[in-house]
């Protein structure tokens, strides 16, 4: 994915590639449904510029699509009037948005200094290891799991803490990992 | 002018318009503060923390780009504090700068160079591996514009270029702290109509032209102030070139004008020059001599008593027009007439520009000088005049006389060809082997706009000058030098002339040269800057001196 619109990326040994810079494609032109566009010209109305409106439409996208698509970029910046450079330049500023399709559940887990003294890297990885030994954001087979690590999410006194799509799950561990996995539908 | 504004700078008095900032007044002062984001022609963001000063009464050392300047304002470029700071803003920038100056073309009108001699430290105080692009690296992100993301100081001078210029915004950041580039957004090109300045406003090699790569260094160039031939806009450039050779063109300053910019198709318009084709006058498809071409050409034109045709050119300069236009025209009573097209629009930015679209000055005529062929004395001609009846079959004058094969895109027509053969002599001016230079009776070479000087008449009825970057090579001459021959041969003119003598001899009678000056800087314009990064951003010379003095006697002790 790294690399740029016409070179091949060129792996240098001993230098991990700078990220994911390029936008993905998802294969096909997106617009917003009545329902997310009239959610969308909502938000309009409450900013000054359409510009100040960027992060809660990406929002918006993100819900609508699941992840910053190229595409989705294309549409964002067509609805405000901005140029698509400056949208994806955005949303690589943050790390919230997703850059690539995630599975049906976002399981975020975090890893500062609370959560990791109560060994939330060791719950990370068991949880990648029975979801089918996924890599770190990778995304399980059937489509269900991705699991990624964060920083903190405010909940250092219910260490480790878990954060599935928007909901909190506080002391998550290697014991209950199999319960908390079974109730993610 | 708006109100000024005292501002004492290193002890030195100053005054500045008061909408000025701390850095465009120790400019005016004649010190130039180091720095990579500060562009005379783009928005102020303060983003490279270079041209920190010292200003009395402010606890802290301060952005001098950011600072708006009040009356009575102390600024110290010249303290140990501002030193310090600026040194370590270029320590920072240059861990992860790959110094790789040997192969990067911007070496030698690259700011962060000239700031590391004149300031910083002299060694490197890192060891580390320098930070690595995979991927972003020598690529193609535009039509003409190559970028490497190893070499970018994050300045943003493209990025607000492409926002407030070309009001494109095709770059942006990508990602974010040690991990940001700028780049353009996946599958979409850096193409707009003034890309090249986008690669001229980049401080560093992170962005350069394809057309200009590994042709030359940038400190071999001899810069010569021209005028753009594209369009009628009539850009102010300098002609950069070398042992005869065209390298590239980029703009001069010129506020009334194109600011800080050219177009693309202007811009790249370049490597023309550099096609002479044609070297010894042809007379009836025999090499021959100057003298032998200009019998032939007498002898044909009293043949014709007055029925000659004679083309002048709009992409001639107006000396060389109006010497047609007495010799032929006044003297000889023939036709004197020039065509021009109209072709595509090109334009550049001005903040000032007024008519057309706000802050666009728009040319649609493919040469530079259609007004100045017509204050000549030369006939604007249409499709009602003497070209068009030829064209027609209505009119058949005795001689026709090309003075420029490249008079306009019909000139590649077979069919105007023809009509142009039938008559008696066909005498042509060409720089390049063509079906018309083919055609023609009498053939002489010429140099082109670069071989000769002259002045031109822009859109605007603005009188530009442009020099002459290098006479043309032996036995081809320029129109001008062809025109004070003839001119001699019906005791007319003096082959002594110049372009500059043609000029004081004209300006009398030409509408709107009258009391012009050669050598007015309005007609001069601004010198052609060192470095196309670093523009001046007044009509005089560049601010002189620079800072720094300390760090460079310290690499020598």
């Amino acid at each position: 994915m790294s690399g740029g619109p016409n070179l091949p990326s060129a792996q240098i040994a001993g230098n991990p590639p700078v990220g994911e810079h390029g936008a993905l494609s998802c294969g096909k032109a997106l617009k917003f449904s009545p329902e997310a566009r009239k959610r969308v010209d909502h938000l309009l109305t409450r900013y000054p510029t359409k510009q100040a409106a960027l992060l809660p439409t990406l929002w918006e996208a993100q819900r609508e699509w699941g992840w910053i698509s190229r595409e989705a970029v294309d549409h964002v910046a067509e609805v405000l009037e901005l140029a698509p450079a400056f949208v994806w330049g955005v949303v690589t500023f943050y790390t919230m948005y997703n850059r690539a399709p995630v599975g049906k559940h976002l399981i975020q887990f975090c890893t500062s200094i609370s959560c990791h003294l109560a060994d939330a890297e060791g719950v990370y990885a068991e949880c990648r290891k029975r979801l089918g030994d996924l890599k770190p954001g990778e995304t399980s087979k059937d489509g269900k799991f991705t699991v990624i690590e964060v920083e903190c999410l405010a909940q250092c006194d219910k260490a480790p803490a878990v954060m599935v799509n928007d909901d909190d799950y506080a002391v998550i561990t290697k014991d209950n990992l199999d319960s908390f996995l079974g109730g993610l539908k | 002018m708006s109100k000024t504004a005292k501002v004492t700078v290193d002890g030195r008095s100053v005054d500045v318009p008061d909408n000025s900032n701390a850095l465009e007044a120790c400019r005016a002062a004649g010190v130039e503060v180091p720095h990579f984001c500060y562009h005379p022609g783009l928005s102020i963001v303060g983003q490279c923390r270079m041209c920190m000063v010292e200003i009395e009464g402010m606890p802290k050392i301060a952005a001098s780009c950011t600072v708006p300047i009040r009356d009575g304002m102390v600024i110290k470029t010249d303290t140990e504090k501002a030193h310090a700071a600026r040194n370590s803003t270029m320590e920072f920038l240059l861990i992860n700068h790959p110094l790789d100056c040997p192969i990067c073309d911007q070496a030698g009108e690259c700011k962060l160079q000239d700031n590391a001699v004149t300031g910083g430290l002299p060694v490197s105080r890192t060891s580390e591996a320098r930070r690595q692009y995979p991927g972003y690296e020598r690529t193609d992100i535009g039509k003409h514009v190559i970028a490497d993301m190893t070499r970018c100081i994050q300045c943003t001078r493209c990025i607000r270029f492409c926002e407030e210029i070309t009001e494109t915004g095709e770059l942006s950041f990508i990602e974010r702290g040690g991990h940001t580039i700028v780049w353009t957004h996946e599958g979409r090109a850096l193409d707009n109509e003034l890309s090249g300045c986008a690669a001229d406003v980049c401080p560093v090699g992170a962005l350069t032209t394809k057309e200009f790569r590994f042709r030359k260094r940038a400190w071999w160039l001899d810069k010569t102030r021209s005028v753009c031939t594209g369009c009628e806009v009539g850009c102010n450039i300098a002609v950069e070139h070398k042992d005869r050779v065209v390298h590239r063109f980029i703009p001069r300053v010129n506020a009334d004008v194109n600011d800080f910019w050219i177009c693309d198709f202007g811009r790249f318009r370049s490597e023309e020059l550099n096609e002479q084709e044609l070297f010894r006058p042809v007379v009836r498809g025999k090499e021959t001599s100057w003298g032998d071409a200009q019998d032939a050409i007498k002898a044909a034109v009293d043949a014709a008593q007055k029925d000659v045709l004679v083309l002048g050119s709009a992409k001639l300069s107006t000396e060389t027009n109006w010497l047609a236009a007495q010799l032929f025209g006044k003297h000889l009573g023939a036709n004197v007439e020039f065509v021009v097209d109209r072709g595509d629009r090109h334009r550049v930015k001005n903040k000032k520009a007024d008519g057309n679209v706000a802050g666009w000055l728009e040319g649609y005529e493919a040469a530079p000088n259609s007004r100045g062929a017509e204050a000549a004395g030369v006939t604007r001609g249409g499709d009602t005049g003497a070209l068009a009846a030829v064209l027609t079959g209505t009119l058949l004058p005795k001689v026709i006389i090309v003075l420029d094969a490249a008079f306009s895109a019909k000139a590649e027509d077979p069919a105007v060809i023809a009509a142009l053969r039938k008559a008696g002599t066909l005498i042509v001016c060409s720089r390049r082997r063509s079906a018309l230079a083919a055609a023609a009776d009498v053939l002489l070479p010429v140099g082109g706009v670069h071989n000769d000087e002259g002045t031109f008449v822009n859109v605007q009825g603005r009188v530009q000058r442009f020099d002459c970057a290098y006479i043309p090579p032996p036995i081809v001459r320029t129109q001008l030098e062809i025109l004070t021959h003839l001119g001699k041969k019906w005791g007319l003119f003096d082959t002594r002339w110049t372009a500059r003598s043609v000029f004081e001899e004209m300006r009398a009678t030409v509408p709107g040269y009258a009391g012009l000056d050669w050598d007015s800087p309005a007609l001069v314009g601004s010198a052609p800057s060192a470095s196309p990064a670093a523009p001046h951003d007044v009509l005089e010379a560049p601010a002189k001196g620079g800072l720094g003095l300390p760090a460079l006697q310290e690499v020598g002790s």
